[in-house]
This record gives C-alpha cells, structure tokens and sequence, in this order.
C-alpha cells in the first residue's frame, strides 16, 4: 500500500498528464458536431457575450461592400417588381373574373433576421454564430442564407444565440442542382478557398456550361428550391468517370458576413411526421419480400 | 504570491480574449495564424510545480477552444506544450538556479536565449494544433507552410507581448 502511495507521488505529473491529455483527446474525438454541448461551444452565453461586444465594433468594416451588395440586390428586385407589375396589368386587362389567388406556397417560408457576431473561413471546419435563439423561434437544421446566397445550416440553438455550421465546412453536404435542369449533385467544401466549393455526384449526362448558376434543390426543409449558391468555373470527371465534379465559386462573400436571414420552413414539423411514418411500412414491405 | 496570481489571472484574461477576437481572425496570405496566447504558458515562473504548470494549461487551451468551437483541439496542444516547457527551457539555459527572476521575460534571460525559447515553443505549439487540425485534410504542403508561417508571425508577435508588458512592469518600479 505504501508502494502504491509511493508511485503515485512519484508519478503525480506523469498521471496528471495522462488525465488532461485523455479528457481533451475525449473532447476532440466525438466527431458528431451535433453532440456537442452548448456551454463548451461559442453559442454559450460567456462566449456570446464576448463576441457580441467585438461585433458591435467590427460590424462597420464591411459596410461599404455590404452596401453595395445591398444596392444590387435593391436594383435586381426593383427589377422585378416593374416585371411583375407590368404581368399582373396585364392580366387584369385579359380577366374580368376575381380568381387571383395568391399562390399557398408563397406562405410556406418565413424569415428571421440575425446579425452574426463570430464567423471564421481559415480553419478546416467553420463555424458561424448568430444573435438570435430559440427564444426568437431558431431551431436546429433551419438554412441560413444572406443576400446573395446561402450561407450555411443551424446546428446549435442557445436561449439568444445560435451556431451555424458554415458552408465552408466540409460536416455540411448540401443538396444542389444546376439551375434549370432536374439532376441533383452534392455541394461540399474542400477546406482550401473560401470563395471555391465543389459539386460532386452530378450524373454524366446533365447538361451545362460554364458560368451556370448552381442553386438549392428544396429536396429538405433547410432551403426552399432554387436559392443561388454560385457559379460553375470549371468541370472535372469524378474517379469512376459516371460523373462530374464542378469547381463552383460561391456567391456568398463570407469575409465580410454581417447580417443573415434564418429560413424558417413552417411546413417542417409536418414534413417530418409524414417522412417518419412512411420508413416503418417500407421496412415492413422489405421484410415481406424477403 | 497573491500579486503574482493576479498578474497572471490577468495575462491569461487579456490574451485570450485578443487571441480570440482578434489574433484568430487574422490569417495572412491564407496561411498563417498566430497563437499569441501561449505567452502565459511560457511566461509561467519555472520553479512552478510541473503539475500546476499543466493545470494552467489545459484550461487556458480550453477557454480558447470554448471560443472558437474548436473541442479539445487547443487543450490538448497546450497541456503538450506545458510538458515540454521545462525540457526546452533546460536545453537553452542549463543553469537554472543562476536566474535571478523565475519568469522567462527578455529582461531575465537575455535576448539570445529568449528568442530561441520563443522560437522553440510557437513551433511546437504550431506544429501541433495544425496536426491535430490537419487530420481530415492530408494536404502535406499546405500544412507545413501554415505551420512555418504561422510560427514566425507568433514568435514576433510573443516577442512584441514581452517588450509591452515587462516595460510597463519596470516602469511601475
């Protein structure tokens, strides 16, 4: 016993040792960003609150390029408002009939705006985080997006602040298609450039060109269909030559990310009823044929 | 005792929050990061128990790594780092009782020996969190020219941290 007492003082660093390096070796080896907890992450409130003084410095430097963004967006829908108007005179000179009903679909998604107070695109995996929580209605897997793309999938939600796995993080696989066409890929990060994303998965027999617009495909709750993710730069045959992989520049500045909006999908909760109670009769069917 | 504690809870306090909202935002050319916040690990008094050395360090890693959403990733480094800290300090300076301060500052060791001690230690710390960072990513280039860029630019930015505060410690004297 007073061998054992002995080897232990005599070893005390060593076992301390032992005991950080195992605790943080635990820490850094359970991969599912999704278990991780909310104090040791940045959406915890010591964490937030910190970031939220930095941010309300540093949110001015980007302004200028923000603003400009802003201008475009601005011009783009103008645009489109002349459009619309000019459709809809149009239509009321051809119907009499009171049967202009807005479309239902319209009213599926809502957004909430954020203001983001961390963000990173250095490191292999990046994080966002976001002032607003579950007390302003964010929940996990809610898609992200800013004005001129996506930006990114909501992971953990605090009281008043929220992380977001990024876009540039190689965790988040995103459902994507070329705009127009109806062959789905994968958009993934490659961890190099943080203005350069990859599609992968894209059958060898869709159809497109250079500089095409790469959007969402709404096959999730996340984003609705068709939200601008970049353009195509270039085009590579996958290993197994069935399909492509194209090098897309994303449209998303995420240097200079200041403000989001959060997608909230209302039809989500029921997607997931419906979704959840189909898998048990499909695994029921198998089990009969088998 | 009670004067020293404060003066390094106060260190530590500073240096993460700058490394935090500050030092890990800048990423010159791409490649390089540094890791200012190490100082507390190296500025530590050398007649320090190897065990509270380790203590110190671990938490320091971890309030960072809380910080940047990095898991376990800064710990890990630093608990290595501080193991490592009095073999390195040996190689450079052998006569340990010789010193008249125990804090390793520029002032105590002369400038010589602190710049190899500085270089030393922001290479192993740099060489290790760009591994353990690195494990999904086997891009060998990029990794040792992170690691040696982002070496540099914390040495110089630890050798900067050392002038600021040891002056102002002289001065109040």
């Amino acid at each position: 016993m007073r061998n054992l007492l002995d080897f232990f003082i005599r070893h005390i660093v060593w076992l301390v040792f032992a005991f950080y390096v195992i605790v943080s070796c635990a820490l850094l080896f359970s991969r599912n960003p999704y278990q991780h907890h909310v104090y040791l992450s940045s959406a915890g409130s010591v964490a937030s609150s910190v970031y939220r003084t930095a941010s309300s410095v540093t949110s001015y430097f980007g302004l200028r390029d923000i603003n400009e963004d802003l201008q475009r967006r601005n011009a783009e829908l103008e645009k489109e408002v002349l459009q619309l108007r000019h459709e809809l005179t149009g239509f009321r000179d051809r119907e009499y009939a009171d049967s202009m009903k807005v479309d239902p679909s319209l009213a599926r998604y809502d957004f909430i705006v954020a203001h983001v107070i961390n963000n990173t695109i250095a490191r292999p995996h990046n994080y966002i985080t976001i002032e607003k929580g579950s007390l302003d209605g964010i929940r996990p897997e809610m898609g992200v997006v800013d004005q001129n793309g996506v930006v990114g999938i909501v992971n953990i939600v605090g009281p008043h602040t929220a992380r977001v796995i990024s876009l540039l993080n190689p965790h988040l696989r995103l459902s994507a298609k070329v705009k127009g066409s109806e062959q789905l890929g994968s958009l993934v990060w490659k961890g190099k450039d943080s203005r350069r994303a990859v599609l992968e998965e894209l059958p060898r027999h869709a159809k497109f060109h250079k500089g095409d617009t790469i959007v969402t495909s709404g096959f999730s709750t996340a984003f609705p269909e068709g939200v601008p993710i970049g353009k195509i730069v270039s085009a590579v045959r996958e290993r197994d030559d069935n399909f492509y992989a194209l090098n897309v520049e994303l449209f998303t500045d995420f240097s200079t990310l200041s403000t989001v909006r959060v997608i909230d999908d209302r039809m989500a909760a029921e997607l997931r009823e419906v979704e959840k109670e189909i898998d048990p009769e499909e695994d029921a069917h198998i089990q009969k044929a088998q | 005792m009670i004067r020293t504690f404060f003066k390094f809870l106060i260190l530590a306090i500073v240096l993460v929050l700058l490394q935090v909202t500050v030092f890990n935002h800048v990423c010159l050319f791409n490649v390089a990061v540094p890791m200012a916040f190490i100082y507390v690990i190296m500025r530590l008094p050398i007649t320090m128990g190897v065990g509270w050395v380790l203590t110190v360090a671990f938490f320091l890693g971890l309030s960072v790594d809380v910080f940047s959403d990095t898991q376990g990733m800064n710990a890990l480094a630093c608990t290595i780092l501080a193991m490592l800290r009095k073999p390195v300090f040996s190689l450079y300076f052998p006569r340990e009782d010789e010193i008249g301060n125990p804090e390793p500052t520029m002032a105590s060791l002369g400038a010589v020996v602190f710049v190899k001690y500085d270089l030393t230690m922001s290479l192993l710390y740099c060489f290790m969190i760009f591994l353990i960072e690195a494990f999904t990513f086997l891009n060998p280039l990029l990794l040792v020219l992170r690691i040696i860029c982002s070496t540099a630019l914390t040495t110089l930015l630890i050798l900067a941290i050392d002038s600021l505060t040891v002056k102002r410690y002289a001065k109040r004297l």
